[in-house]
């Protein structure tokens, strides 16, 4: 048993575990943290994959900028026991029934997946690497990269010109 | 390139032209200068003077036909600042920022009309889009405007939500953004997934261009925003889209092997119809513009039904000829007290130049001869009949604009047959010189409409 494999089987049990958090915690504060938690942990899948560039943008966007805005949602709303809504029987039952066919699509579609064809390469592959990333970027896509600068920068002009007091 | 760049650079500056200077007439004038500039550096690039040589690896491709109508849609911009940049100034306190919003927006209008790849397409259209939402909802105080840009911002992140689903269908089917490549059969068993992917991308296309059934939001958000920035979302930006629209019916949709004449047919006729047949109950002017804007998308969907060169060569024509129109019309409405049809009461003896000119306008938008409107519908329906076929859409289409008539005709009626006291804001001799310049070159180019197309062919 190397240390890769520790590695994997301690994040796997960590993401099932943090991700059962998630909808057991009463808390809804408590599950958004839990959720960071999963998101670490499949980060840190990633990067056992190579796929480095998808181990900084899981950090960033989900686990930074997303879960962030999740919680000040939740600390805006201020939820606790007394405002929390009536759980319904048939709401947990839709819930049950949503999950399960989502359950069956991904077993379905992973059934027949070669587990040891070259689709996931463990310490090898260098397909997701930042460099080749940034090489195939600026090389072949360097014009929308440039040009979605225009994007941004109308996004901003349009943010203050909406946000300004008058 | 030179649009794309010069327009990104013409915007920065716009932006930081506030800083230097309070002075709304600099400001304004800066903006005219600017647009002048603008149209300026994209005809020298149709004659073949390109200040920018940037390697695009085939994202672009600057062909006769975008930079014509970039050239259109740059000209079309200059007048609608010389006519309405006072009324953009007075919206609100941001004025150098809309000026610049403005630029951003006709830099995506360049790219949509030179694309070779998907993700540019992309680009563009948001690029379009964004500024877009923000300038409908510039009107801060005003709850019509706010809920205009909310339900526009919603409605639009659908669709183009849908636009991304589709480009990644086609990508998973051929493997490639680009639109030479699409054309390369990869997989043939992933042909489904390119067809639905396609039908993804032209329901979100539709959207944009405000095509029914995806025309729900039009009216309301044509109604909601500033009367100067619905001007502009009416023309240039729907012209632009069209544009983007139709290159794709060049290689992507042959591509898939299927026709697409049944689909567009119904969208093509669903539009007329209902576009036309709602346009006759509205009591506000503005109102009634927005679902004319609607019944001529339905004609300019011509173009990608029967798609030809005689319908590429209409587009233009349609695009010029319905822009100059639906600005002039707008630019007399925004200083109009009342947006009612009785509003226009009597306008003709208040102002005659106006009302003439209004009249030279709304006769081009209905398609009467001797005006831009009657050949550019001439040649859509021409392009339909020459495919042959399904005739029985242009009979459909000719019905459709004898509807029009009708309501265009109410206002003409309102202004010459109506006694009442118009009232409008004060106009200065530039504001009218401008408009019977532009009803000139509506009347010129009805009767030669070759001094635009002959650009085509440069």
């Amino acid at each position: 048993m190397n240390i890769t494999t520790i590695l994997f089987w301690f994040l796997t049990v960590l993401a099932i575990g943090s991700a059962l958090m998630v909808i057991v915690s009463r808390n809804p504060v408590y599950s958004v943290l839990s959720l960071i938690l999963t998101f670490f942990a499949i980060s840190g899948h990633y990067l056992l994959l190579n796929a480095q560039f998808l181990f900084i943008v899981n950090l960033i966007v989900y686990a930074g900028a997303i879960m962030v805005l999740f919680l000040f949602v939740l600390m805006l709303m201020n939820l606790n026991s007394e405002s929390e809504p009536s759980r319904q029987k048939w709401l947990k039952f839709a819930g049950t029934i949503a999950g399960g066919c989502l359950l069956l699509v991904l077993v379905a579609a992973l059934r027949d997946v070669d587990s040891k064809s070259t689709y996931a390469l463990v310490n090898a592959g260098d397909s997701g690497l930042i460099e080749n990333l940034g090489k195939t970027l600026f090389r072949d896509y360097v014009v929308p990269f440039e040009i979605s600068s225009i994007l941004f920068l109308s996004a901003m002009v349009g943010a203050v010109v909406l946000g300004k007091k008058e | 390139m030179n649009g794309i760049i010069l327009s990104a650079i013409f915007g920065v500056l716009m932006m930081f032209s506030s800083i230097l200077t309070s002075n709304k007439a600099t400001i304004r004038s800066l903006a005219i200068v600017l647009c002048a500039l603008l149209l300026a550096g994209n005809i020298a690039e149709q004659s073949g003077w390109v200040l920018f040589h940037v390697n695009t690896s085939g994202m672009l491709h600057f062909s006769s036909y975008g930079l014509l109508f970039n050239s259109i849609a740059y000209f079309v911009t200059l007048l609608y600042f010389l006519l309405s940049a006072r009324d953009i100034e007075s919206v609100g306190i941001n004025a150098a920022e809309y000026f610049a919003l403005l630029f951003f927006i006709l830099a995506g209008v360049a790219i949509v009309s030179s694309y070779d790849n998907l993700l540019m397409l992309f680009l563009g259209i948001e690029i379009i889009s964004i500024p877009l939402y923000i300038l409908t909802g510039s009107d801060k105080r005003n709850l019509k405007s706010n809920e205009a840009a909310l339900k526009y911002f919603l409605m639009g992140s659908f669709s183009t939500g849908i636009m991304l689903m589709g480009i990644t269908l086609m990508y998973g089917a051929k493997g490639t953004f680009a639109l030479s490549g699409l054309t390369e059969t990869v997989n043939p068993g992933r042909n489904a997934w390119y067809i639905s992917g396609l039908l993804l991308l032209l329901i979100s296309m539709a959207f944009k261009v405000s095509a029914a059934p995806f025309h729900f939001w039009t009216p309301d958000v044509y109604d909601g925003a500033p009367t100067v920035f619905t001007a502009f979302m009416a023309t240039m930006v729907k012209a632009a889209v069209f544009i983007g629209f139709i290159r794709l019916f060049d290689t992507a949709f042959p591509a898939s092997g299927q026709n697409w004449k049944l689909v567009l047919s119904v969208i093509t006729a669903a539009t007329l119809f209902i576009g036309n047949v709602t346009a006759i109950f509205q009591q506000s002017v503005k109102r009634m513009l927005a679902y004319s804007s609607i019944a001529q998308a339905g004609f300019m969907l011509f173009a990608l039904y029967s798609y030809n060169d005689l319908s590429k060569e209409g587009l233009i024509l349609y695009s010029l000829g319905y822009s100059l129109a639906t600005v002039g019309i707008f630019a007399v409405l925004i200083r109009m007290k009342d947006y009612t049809f009785e509003g226009f009461n009597g306008l003709a003896r208040t102002q005659p130049v106006l009302a003439a000119t209004t009249t030279i306008f709304l006769l081009s938008l209905a398609g009467i001869p001797l005006t831009l409107g009657f050949f550019s519908k001439y040649y859509m329906l021409a392009a339909a009949v020459k495919n042959g076929g399904n005739l029985w859409l242009v009979f459909f289409a000719i019905l459709c604009a004898v509807i029009s008539v009708y309501y265009y005709f109410r206002v003409i009626q309102a202004m010459y047959f109506k006694t009442g006291q118009a009232e409008m804001e004060p106009v200065n001799a530039g504001f009218r010189w401008t408009l019977v310049g532009m009803a000139a070159l509506v009347i010129l180019l009805g009767i030669f409409p070759n001094l635009v197309l002959q650009y085509l062919y440069f």
